[in-house]
C-alpha cells in the first residue's frame, strides 16, 4: 500500500520537526534532523515505486530476458533511488558535523540545554 | 573564441576553486606562503574565467554545457547542465571578485594564524565560493540542491572556525539546524517536481509547467521559496543570520553577508521567473510581503542594536527584503534594480563588515558605544565605513542610489504607492541605524582602546578597492544599467528563450531595455526627505534604546534555536498555505 508509505513519510517529517521545535536538548534536536532526513528517504523510495516493478538492475537479467527488455519493462525509477543514496551520504556528513559542534558546545557551555545556550539575543 | 568553446569552460568556474581549495589545504603542510598564493590565484583565475564569458553572455547569449557531453535525447536532458546566463553570471562574477578580495584581507589580518589553520580556512572558503558559483550557473534542480548543501556545510565550519570561541559554536549550531531544515525542503521539492514531470533540467521543467501547474508543483514551489528564503535570511526565516554574522571572523561575516545570503535571492529569482513563469505569479505577492516585513523589521532591529556586527547583520536582513521587493515587482525595471542591488550589496556590505572586523581587530571593541573615536584614530578606515554607509543610504553619486532608485521607479510604474511608502520608511530607518554607527566612530574617544594595532597594507588595499567600487558603480551607472543589468533582468524575463537555449545546447535571450533617469526629481526629493527624517530618528533612538516597547520588540529574537525553528516553520506554513489558497481560489 503506497499511500501508507506517504503517510509514514509525512508522519516522520512532522515528528522530526516537532522534536526540533520542542526539545531543548541539542542531541535530541540533531535526532530530530535525522528523523526529517529519514522521512525524505521514505518519500523518495515511495515516489520511485511502480506497481509490480522489479529493481532497476540491468546486469545479470533473469533467464530468457535481455537488459533492453528489462529497461523497457517495469522497473522502479533508478534516479530517485540515486537521490536517496545522495541524501544518505549528505545526511551522514551533516550529522557528523552537527555532533562535532554539539560536543564542542557541551565542552564550552557545560550544558546541552538550548535555553541556556543563548548568549546572543536581541 | 567560439560560443561552444566558451560554454565548455563553464564547469571550470567551479572546478578551479574546488581544486584550488584542496591543493591549498595540502600545500599548507609544506609552506604557508605557497598555500596562500595558490588559494588567491585560484579565486582570481575563476574571476578571470567568468570575465571571459561576460562579453558573449551580456550580448544575450546563454552558454550551455552538458556535463559528460550527454546531449538531450528527444527534448529529455539526461545529465547535469550548466547554463550561463546574464543573471547567474552577474552574481557569479561578483562572488568571485569579492571573494578574492576577502581572502586577501583575511590573509593580511590573520597573519599570526598557524599554517594548518590557514590551509583549512582557505579550503573552506574556496569550497563556499565554488558552491555559490555553482548554484548560480547550474540549470539542474538537484544540482542546485547539491551546491546549496555544499555551501551550507562550508558555512557551518566557517562560522565555528575559531573553535575556542563559545559564541561561534552557538551560532554554528543555530545556522546548522535552520539551514538543514531548509535543505530538506529543497530536496523534497526537487523530488516532487521530478516525480510529477520526470524532469530536473530547469528548461525542461519550464516546458512541463507551461500549462496549469498542479497542487504538487505549487507545493514544491512553496518549499523551494521557503528553503531559499532561509538562505537569504528573509523574515521569518532569518533566525540564524544575526548570530552567525556576529560570531564569525570579520572576512567570514563579510562573505556570508556580501555573497552567501544573496544566493537565496538569485535562486528564488531563477525559479520564480524562468522555471515557474507564468504560473509563479501568486508567489510575487508573497515575496512582496516577506520583503516588506524583512526590510522594515531588519532596519528596526538594526537601529536599536549596540553590537556593530549585529547591527550590520540586521541591516543585511533589511537589504534582502529590498531585493525581494525588487523581484516581486516583476517588471523589467524592478528586476534590473534587483540585479544592480545584488551587486551593490555584495560591495558595500562586505566593505562594512570588513571595517567592523578591522575595528574589532585594531581596538578590541565590539560594542558601538565603545568604538567612539575609532574613525579619528584610523582615518582611512573611518572614511571607508562612511562611504559604505552613504552608499547604503542611497546618496548620489554612490551605487546604492541607482539600485534603490530603480526599485522605487518600478513601484511607481505599477502605482504601488503604499508599498513605495513602506520602502521609504525602511530606508529612513536604515539610514538612521547606519548614520548612528558612522557618527559614533567620529565622536571623541572616551579613553584608551583595549588594543592599539595598526591596519596592515593588505587590509587597507581591500577596503579601498571596495570603497572605490562603491563609488565607481554609482558614477558609471548608465553603461552598467544598459549593458550589464538590463541583460540580467532580461535573462529572467525571457523564460522561453532561456529554456529553449538549455534544451538546444545554446541560444540567446531577447534584448530588454531599462531606462534610468539619474536626475529624476522625484528620486532626489525622496533621498533628501529620507535624510531629513533619519537624523531626528537616529537621535531619538540613541536616547531611547532602553525603552520598554523596544525591549519587548528585541525580545522576539530570543536566542533559542527552538524559537527560531518555530518562526521558520510558521513561515513555511504561511508560504505553502498562501500558494495553495491562491491556486484553489483560481479554480
Amino acid at each position: 500500500m503506497i499511500i501508507a508509505n506517504y503517510l509514514c513519510a509525512v508522519a516522520l517529517f512532522c515528528l522530526g520537526l516537532y522534536t526540533i521545535l520542542t526539545r531543548r536538548n541539542l542531541i535530541k534536536i540533531v535526532m530530530g534532523l535525522s528523523l526529517m532526513e529519514a522521512s525524505t528517504y521514505v518519500l523518495l523510495l515511495s515516489l520511485a515505486h511502480r506497481p509490480g516493478a522489479t529493481a532497476p538492475v540491468l546486469l545479470n537479467p533473469p533467464a530468457g530476458q535481455t537488459p533492453q527488455q528489462l529497461a523497457q519493462g517495469n522497473v522502479a525509477d533508478p534516479i530517485l533511488q540515486n537521490f536517496c543514496l545522495t541524501a544518505i551520504i549528505i545526511g551522514v556528513a551533516v550529522t557528523g558535523v552537527s555532533l562535532a559542534v554539539v560536543v564542542r558546545v557541551a565542552q564550552h557551555y557545560g550544558t546541552l540545554d538550548a535555553d541556556k545556550i543563548r548568549a546572543m539575543r536581541g | 573564441m567560439g560560443t561552444a568553446a566558451l560554454a565548455s569552460l563553464a564547469p571550470l568556474a567551479v572546478v578551479v576553486p574546488l581544486t584550488g581549495g584542496v591543493v591549498a589545504l595540502l600545500l599548507s603542510r609544506l609552506s604557508a606562503r605557497l598555500s596562500r598564493t595558490v588559494s588567491v590565484a585560484a579565486l582570481a583565475a575563476t574571476a578571470a574565467l567568468l570575465a571571459m564569458m561576460a562579453p558573449a553572455v551580456y550580448r544575450g547569449e546563454v552558454l550551455v554545457h552538458y556535463l559528460g557531453h550527454q546531449p538531450p535525447v528527444a527534448g529529455q536532458v539526461l545529465g547535469v547542465t550548466f547554463g550561463v546566463d546574464a543573471w547567474g553570471l552577474t552574481y557569479a562574477l561578483i562572488a568571485a571578485v569579492v571573494g578574492t578580495l576577502l581572502l586577501l584581507y583575511m590573509f593580511s589580518e590573520q597573519d599570526e594564524l598557524g599554517s594548518r589553520e590557514l590551509g583549512g580556512f582557505s579550503c573552506l572558503f574556496l569550497l563556499l565560493v565554488a558552491a555559490l558559483i555553482g548554484a548560480a550557473l547550474t540549470a539542474d534542480l538537484v544540482n542546485l540542491f547539491v551546491w546549496f548543501e555544499v555551501a551550507a556545510l562550508a558555512s557551518y565550519a566557517l562560522t565555528a572556525f575559531f573553535l575556542e570561541r563559545p559564541l561561534a559554536l552557538e551560532a554554528s549550531f543555530k545556522l546548522l539546524v535552520l539551514t538543514n531544515v531548509a535543505s530538506f525542503l529543497i530536496f523534497v521539492a526537487a523530488a516532487l517536481v521530478y516525480a510529477g514531470h520526470g524532469a530536473l533540467n530547469l528548461g525542461q521543467i519550464h516546458v512541463a509547467l507551461a500549462g496549469r501547474p498542479g497542487l504538487a508543483d505549487l507545493t514544491a514551489l512553496g518549499l523551494l521559496v521557503a528553503g531559499f528564503a532561509t538562505k537569504a535570511g528573509l523574515a521569518p526565516f532569518h533566525g540564524w543570520l544575526p548570530d552567525a554574522h556576529t560570531a564569525a571572523p570579520g572576512p567570514v561575516s563579510a562573505a556570508f553577508s556580501g555573497i552567501m545570503v544573496n544566493v537565496g535571492i538569485v535562486a528564488i529569482g531563477r525559479l520564480v521567473f524562468t522555471v515557474y513563469a507564468p504560473a509563479g505569479r501568486p508567489v510575487l505577492g508573497l515575496l512582496m510581503g516577506l520583503g516588506l516585513v524583512s526590510a522594515v523589521g531588519g532596519a528596526l532591529f538594526a537601529l536599536f542594536s549596540d553590537d556593530l556586527k549585529r547591527l550590520l547583520a540586521y541591516d543585511t536582513i533589511a537589504q534582502m527584503g529590498v531585493l525581494a521587493v525588487g523581484l516581486a515587482t516583476g517588471s523589467g525595471t524592478g528586476l534590473a534594480g534587483t540585479a544592480y542591488h545584488l551587486v551593490n550589496h555584495a560591495l558595500f556590505k562586505s566593505l562594512l563588515f570588513l571595517c567592523a572586523g578591522a575595528i574589532v581587530h585594531a581596538t578590541g571593541a565590539t560594542k558601538l558605544s565603545e568604538m567612539a573615536g575609532a574613525g579619528r584614530r584610523m582615518p582611512w578606515l573611518g572614511a571607508a565605513f562612511a562611504v559604505a554607509a552613504l552608499a547604503i543610504a542611497g546618496i548620489p553619486p554612490l551605487n546604492g542610489y541607482v539600485s534603490v532608485g530603480l526599485i522605487h521607479a518600478a513601484l511607481e510604474e505599477s502605482h504601488q504607492y503604499p508599498t513605495y511608502a513602506v520602502m521609504v520608511l525602511a530606508q529612513v530607518v536604515t539610514i538612521a541605524a547606519l548614520g548612528r554607527a558612522a557618527v559614533t566612530l567620529y565622536r571623541p574617544a572616551r579613553g584608551e582602546f583595549e588594543r592599539a594595532e595598526r591596519l596592515r597594507p593588505g587590509m587597507l588595499v581591500a577596503l579601498l578597492l571596495l570603497a572605490g567600487a562603491c563609488a565607481g558603480f554609482g558614477v558609471f551607472a548608465s553603461p552598467l544599467v544598459g549593458h550589464v543589468v538590463a541583460p540580467a533582468a532580461q535573462a529572467l524575463h525571457d523564460a522561453p528563450g532561456y529554456s529553449h537555449a538549455l534544451l538546444a545546447g545554446g541560444g540567446t535571450v531577447s534584448h530588454g531595455h531599462v531606462a534610468f533617469d539619474y536626475f529624476a526629481p522625484a528620486e532626489l526629493v525622496t533621498v533628501l526627505m529620507t535624510l531629513v527624517l533619519a537624523a531626528p530618528l537616529a537621535w531619538w533612538a540613541t536616547a531611547h534604546s532602553g525603552a520598554r516597547p523596544i525591549a519587548r520588540m528585541r525580545a522576539i529574537q530570543t536566542g533559542s534555536v527552538n524559537d527560531y525553528a518555530t518562526y521558520q516553520a510558521v513561515g513555511l506554513i504561511v508560504v505553502v498555505a498562501t500558494l495553495m489558497f491562491s491556486a484553489l481560489a483560481d479554480r
